[in-house]
C-alpha cells in the first residue's frame, strides 16, 4: 500500500504536478463557492480566452521564453476590472459585460500575433498549460498566488459575505461594496490564470465550479461549503493524478472526471436534498 | 478548440484579422495566365515548395497552412474556405494529417481535383493517444502520417504531383516530368548527404526522443531508435498520462537519450520536466510541419531537412 | 461609497434634532420622471410611522432615502443632525422578495452580519458581538431557529430574523419595507409585539405597507405618498377622502364601517415600488 502512494513520487514532475493540482484544487474550490453563488461560471472560461492578448504580447517581447505567464495575468486582472467596471454602470448585466470583453480580448490577442508578424504562431499551445508540465518557477508563483488568495479570502470573509448577500447592507455598514467586488473579481482573475497556465482550460473550469457545487448540495453553511469544496478539490487532484498514472488516463481529464463523479456522488446520495433521500420521502 | 464555436462577433474579428495575416505573408503573387491555368493550393508550406519545384515556371502554387501553424489542430476559417473554393487542383498530404479537410471541403462545396501526395505509400502504425476532454473528435486513422521526413518517401511526393498536375494541365506535361527527375535527383543527394551527416553520431546516440511521434519514418531510414515521445501520439492535439510521461522517463534514464527534440511551436512545457528528471538536453526549433525558420533561415523543403538533420546531428554527436 | 465616506468617522448623534428630517427632496432618475417629489418632514425619537400610497408612490424609494442608500436629486436629507450616508445606526429590513432565500447563510450568521461594522476590518467577531446576537435572537423570539438555514423559515420568521440583525446592529432606526405583505394575522401580530418592545426602547421606526385598515389602528402617525407627500400625521388626519381620491384615485374601494370610521381596501398590491 504504502509502495503503491510512494512509487509515483520518484519523479519529481509528478511531485510538482502533485502540488500544482492540490493548489488549485483548494483555492479554485473556494474561490468557487463565489462563483457559484454569484452566477458567473461563465467568468472562468471567459477569461482563459480574454488572456490571449497578454500572452501574445510578452511571446512577441521574449518568444516563448517570455513573461508569458505575468502577460497572461495583467490582461486576466484587467479584464477582471473591465467587467467589473461596464457592469457597474448598470447599463450592461455582468454576463453581457463578459461576453462583450472576452470576444474583444481574443480578437485583440489574434489581431496582435497575425499583423505584427508574418508568422503565425499558434499560441494556443502557450497559453495553457499542463499539471505534468509545473517547473520549479510555476510552482512557486502557484503556491505563493494561491496562498495570498485563499489570505484574503480569510481575512475579509465577513465582508465578502456581506457584499454578496446583501449589498444593500453593505452600504449602510459602510462596507466600500465597489472596492471589495473589485477585489473578488481580481483575486478571482488571478486564480483563473494561475490554474490556466498551471494545469490547462479543461481542468480550471472544472475545479471552479464542479467540488463548489458538490459542496452547495452537502451542507447549508457558506463556510462549512468552502471547507468542504477545498477538501473534495485537493481529494479529486490527488485521485486523479494517481489514476493518470496507474491507470494511464490524460492527467487533466482523469481530474476532472473525479470531480464530476464526486458531484454525482452529492446528488444521489446527499442527506436530505440527494435523489435518493427525496426519492424516499415520497 | 473550444473558442471557435462561440459567437459570429469572433468569427468576424477572426475573418478580418485572418485576411490581415494573410496580406502580410510574403509572395503571394497571381497566377501568370487566366483561364487556361489551373489554380493550384497546397496544404503545407513544405508541400507547396516541393510541387512548386516540379511545377517549375508554369504554375504558382499556393499554400493554405501559415508557416508555423501546426496542421494537427488547423481550423479553417472562413477565409480559407473561399481559397480552397477557388483552387482547381489541391495538394494534400493524406494519410490522416489533415483532419480538417473532409468538412473544409463540403462548405467548399464546388469540384476540384485533390491529389494525395502521400498514396501509394504504406504508413507505420502510429499511436492516437489520449485526447483531452473538450477536443473535437478527430478522425484519426491508425498510420504515422509524417512522411516527408524522410526523402525518399517524397520521391513517391514528386511523381503523385508530377501525375496531378499533368493531369490538370496536358500541356505542360513535359516540362513537369523534366522538373521532377530534376527534383528527384537532389532529394537522392538530400539522402546520401543525411547519410553521411549521421554517421558522424555513434550508433549508441542516436536515440530520438521528440515532442509527437513525427520522426518515425526519418527514425527508419536512417538508423535512429525512437525512445519515445512526450506526446505519445501522432497527432500533437493529445495530451499525455501520467504513467506515460513516467514511463518515457524511466526510458530515456535506461537508454541515455542526449536530447528530446521539439518541433517550432511547441509548449516545451512536459518535455522540459522530463528533461529536468532525466538531465538531457531540450532543443527547440525544429521544423517538422512547415519550412522556415522563424528568422527565414532554411527555406524550402530540401533546407528545412538539412537544417533538421544539422540541428539534430549536433546535438547527438 | 466613496474612500472618504469609509475614512469619515461616525459623528455622535446631535440628539436634540429630530431623528430623520427631509428638506424639499426629490428624486429622479435618469431624467425620467420624478419618483419623490419635493418632500419635506420631521420624524422625532421615538415614533412609529407608517408610509402608506398606492403602488409606483415611491415608497421604497423613500426608505431607502432615509436608509443613506439612494441620494437625493435635490433636497436634504439628516439623521440625526447631519447627512444620512455615514451613519452605521440605520437598520434596514428589505422586502422578503429582494432576499436570497437560497444562500447559505443560518439565522445567526445573518444577524452576525449587522455586527460587521462594528467588528471592524480585518478582526473577528468577539464575545461581545456574539453576546448582541444572542440577545438580539432572544428579543425576537427567534433563538429556537438559530441554526436553520434562512429559507427554511416562514415568512413571519423571516421578517424577524431582519429585525434582529438590526438589533445586533444596535440600530436607533428601524426601517422596514413592506413587512406585512402576505403575512398571516399571528404573525403580523408577533411582528407588532417586538415593534412595541421597541417603542419601549426608544427605537424610531418607519415601516412601509399596503394595508390602511393596519396602518391606521397600529402607529402614531401615517405618511401618504404619491410622489408627493399628500399627508402626514394622525391617521383620521390624514385619510380623508380628498387625500385617498389623490392619492389612489380610482383605485380604492370605500366603505362605511360600523362605528363611523372608514374601512378602505387597496386593490391592487402586485408588484414593487420604483426603485
Amino acid at each position: 500500500m504504502v509502495e503503491f502512494l510512494l512509487s509515483p513520487l520518484r519523479y519529481e514532475f509528478m511531485v510538482r504536478g502533485l502540488i500544482a493540482a492540490v493548489t488549485v484544487g483548494v483555492v479554485c474550490s473556494v474561490l468557487g463557492a463565489y462563483v457559484v453563488l454569484r452566477g458567473m461560471t461563465f467568468f472562468g472560461d471567459a477569461l482563459a480566452h480574454a488572456i490571449l492578448p497578454g500572452v501574445a504580447i510578452a511571446y512577441l517581447l521574449g518568444g516563448a521564453q517570455g513573461p508569458l505567464f505575468w502577460g497572461g495575468l495583467v490582461a486576466g486582472i484587467g479584464t477582471a476590472v473591465g467587467i467589473g467596471a461596464l457592469s457597474k454602470t448598470g447599463q450592461v448585466r455582468e454576463d453581457t459585460a463578459i461576453g462583450v470583453i472576452f470576444a474583444g480580448m481574443f480578437a485583440l490577442g489574434v489581431a496582435l500575433i497575425s499583423t505584427v508578424r508574418n508568422f503565425s504562431v499558434d499560441l494556443t499551445h502557450f497559453m495553457f498549460g499542463n499539471v505534468l508540465g509545473v517547473s520549479r518557477g510555476d510552482l512557486a508563483l502557484t503556491v505563493g498566488f494561491g496562498a495570498l488568495v485563499l489570505l484574503l479570502v480569510v481575512a475579509f470573509y465577513k465582508e465578502f459575505l456581506v457584499i454578496s448577500f446583501d449589498p444593500v447592507l453593505a452600504e449602510i455598514l459602510r462596507i466600500p461594496h465597489q472596492a471589495f467586488s473589485y477585489l473578488l473579481l481580481v483575486m478571482l482573475a488571478v486564480t483563473v490564470v494561475i490554474a490556466l497556465q498551471t494545469v490547462g482550460v479543461g481542468l480550471m473550469v472544472a475545479m471552479l465550479v464542479t467540488p463548489a457545487a458538490t459542496a452547495s448540495l452537502l451542507t447549508r453553511r457558506l463556510p462549512i461549503m468552502m471547507a468542504a469544496a477545498a477538501v473534495i478539490g485537493g481529494a479529486s487532484a490527488v485521485i486523479g493524478l494517481y489514476l493518470s498514472y496507474y491507470v494511464s488516463i490524460a492527467s487533466g481529464a482523469a481530474i476532472v472526471l473525479v470531480c464530476t463523479g464526486f458531484f454525482l456522488l452529492a446528488l444521489v446520495f446527499a442527506p436530505g436534498r440527494g435523489l435518493l433521500a427525496r426519492g424516499s420521502t415520497r | 478548440m473550444k473558442f471557435h464555436r462561440s459567437i459570429p462577433g469572433l468569427a468576424l474579428a477572426f475573418v478580418i484579422t485572418v485576411f490581415l495575416g494573410a496580406c502580410a505573408l510574403p509572395a503571394s503573387q497571381t497566377s501568370p495566365q487566366g483561364a487556361a491555368q489551373p489554380r493550384v493550393l497546397a496544404a503545407e508550406t513544405f508541400l507547396a515548395d516541393i510541387a512548386q519545384n516540379v511545377a517549375g515556371d508554369r504554375l504558382t502554387v499556393e499554400v493554405l497552412i501559415p508557416r508555423g501553424v501546426d496542421p494537427h489542430s488547423f481550423e479553417p476559417t472562413p477565409a480559407d474556405v473561399r481559397k480552397v473554393a477557388d483552387a482547381t487542383l489541391l495538394i494534400v498530404n493524406g494519410a490522416g494529417l489533415e483532419a480538417f479537410l473532409q468538412p473544409l471541403l463540403e462548405n467548399a462545396g464546388g469540384a476540384r481535383t485533390i491529389v494525395e501526395a502521400a498514396a501509394g505509400l504504406s504508413p507505420r502504425e502510429g499511436h492516437t493517444g489520449e485526447h483531452p476532454e473538450g477536443e473535437a473528435d478527430h478522425a484519426h486513422e491508425e498510420g504515422d502520417p509524417h512522411f516527408w521526413l524522410d526523402p525518399n518517401h517524397v520521391i513517391k511526393y514528386v511523381e503523385n504531383i508530377r501525375d496531378g498536375l499533368s493531369t490538370a494541365d496536358p500541356a505542360g506535361k513535359d516540362a513537369y516530368a523534366a522538373n521532377a527527375s530534376a527534383y528527384i535527383a537532389r532529394l537522392k543527394e538530400l539522402d546520401a548527404w543525411i547519410k553521411e551527416q549521421v554517421a558522424g553520431i555513434t550508433e549508441a546516440r542516436r536515440l530520438l526522443v521528440t515532442n509527437h511521434e513525427s520522426f518515425g519514418y526519418f527514425a527508419d531510414r536512417y538508423g535512429f531508435r525512437v525512445i519515445g515521445a512526450v506526446i505519445p501520439s501522432v497527432s500533437t492535439a493529445a495530451s499525455p498520462s501520467a504513467q506515460q510521461l513516467a514511463q518515457l522517463a524511466d526510458q530515456i534514464k535506461a537508454t541515455g537519450a542526449p536530447a528530446v527534440f521539439l518541433e517550432l511551436g511547441a509548449n516545451p512545457q512536459m518535455a522540459k520536466q522530463v528533461a529536468a528528471e532525466t538531465g538531457m538536453q531540450v532543443v527547440t526549433g525544429l521544423l517538422t510541419h512547415s519550412t522556415t525558420a522563424e528568422d527565414g533561415a532554411a527555406s524550402g523543403y530540401l533546407g528545412m531537412m538539412r537544417y533538421n538533420v544539422t540541428t539534430i546531428v549536433e546535438a547527438l554527436k | 461609497m466613496t474612500l472618504a465616506g469609509l475614512l469619515r468617522r461616525p459623528r455622535p448623534h446631535q440628539h436634540q434634532a429630530p431623528v430623520v428630517a427631509l428638506e424639499h427632496v426629490t428624486v429622479r432618475y435618469n431624467g425620467d420622471a420624478p419618483a419623490l417629489e419635493d418632500i419635506s418632514f420631521y420624524v422625532q425619537r421615538g415614533e412609529r410611522i407608517a408610509v402608506v400610497g398606492p403602488n409606483g408612490a415611491g415608497k421604497s424609494t423613500l426608505l431607502k432615502l432615509v436608509a443613506g442608500i439612494q441620494a437625493p436629486t435635490t433636497g436634504k436629507t439628516e439623521i440625526y443632525g447631519f447627512g444620512a450616508g455615514g451613519h452605521i445606526c440605520i437598520g434596514y429590513v428589505p422586502q422578503r422578495s429582494h432576499v436570497d432565500w437560497k444562500f447559505p447563510v443560518t439565522v445567526s450568521d445573518v444577524v452576525m452580519m449587522g455586527r460587521v461594522a462594528k467588528i471592524g476590518l480585518l478582526r473577528q467577531a468577539g464575545r461581545a458581538d456574539w453576546e448582541h446576537v444572542r440577545t438580539s435572537l432572544e428579543q425576537v423570539g427567534m433563538t429556537p431557529f438559530r441554526n436553520r438555514q434562512i429559507g427554511e423559515l416562514s415568512g413571519g420568521q423571516q421578517q424577524r430574523v431582519f429585525i434582529a440583525r438590526a438589533l445586533a446592529q444596535e440600530a436607533e432606526l428601524l426601517l422596514m419595507d413592506e413587512p406585512l405583505t402576505g403575512l398571516d394575522i399571528p404573525s403580523q401580530e408577533a411582528i407588532f409585539d417586538i415593534l412595541d418592545l421597541l417603542k419601549a426602547r426608544e427605537m424610531t421606526v418607519l415601516v412601509s405597507t399596503h394595508d390602511l385598515q393596519l396602518a391606521s389602528d397600529k402607529f402614531d402617525r401615517l405618511m401618504l405618498l404619491k410622489r408627493r407627500l399628500i399627508g402626514f400625521g394622525h391617521p383620521a388626519e390624514v385619510l380623508t377622502p380628498a387625500n385617498l381620491q389623490r392619492a389612489y384615485g380610482t383605485h380604492l374601494t370605500v366603505l362605511p364601517g360600523p362605528d363611523g370610521m372608514l374601512a378602505l381596501s387597496d386593490t391592487c398590491c402586485e408588484g414593487d415600488d420604483h426603485g
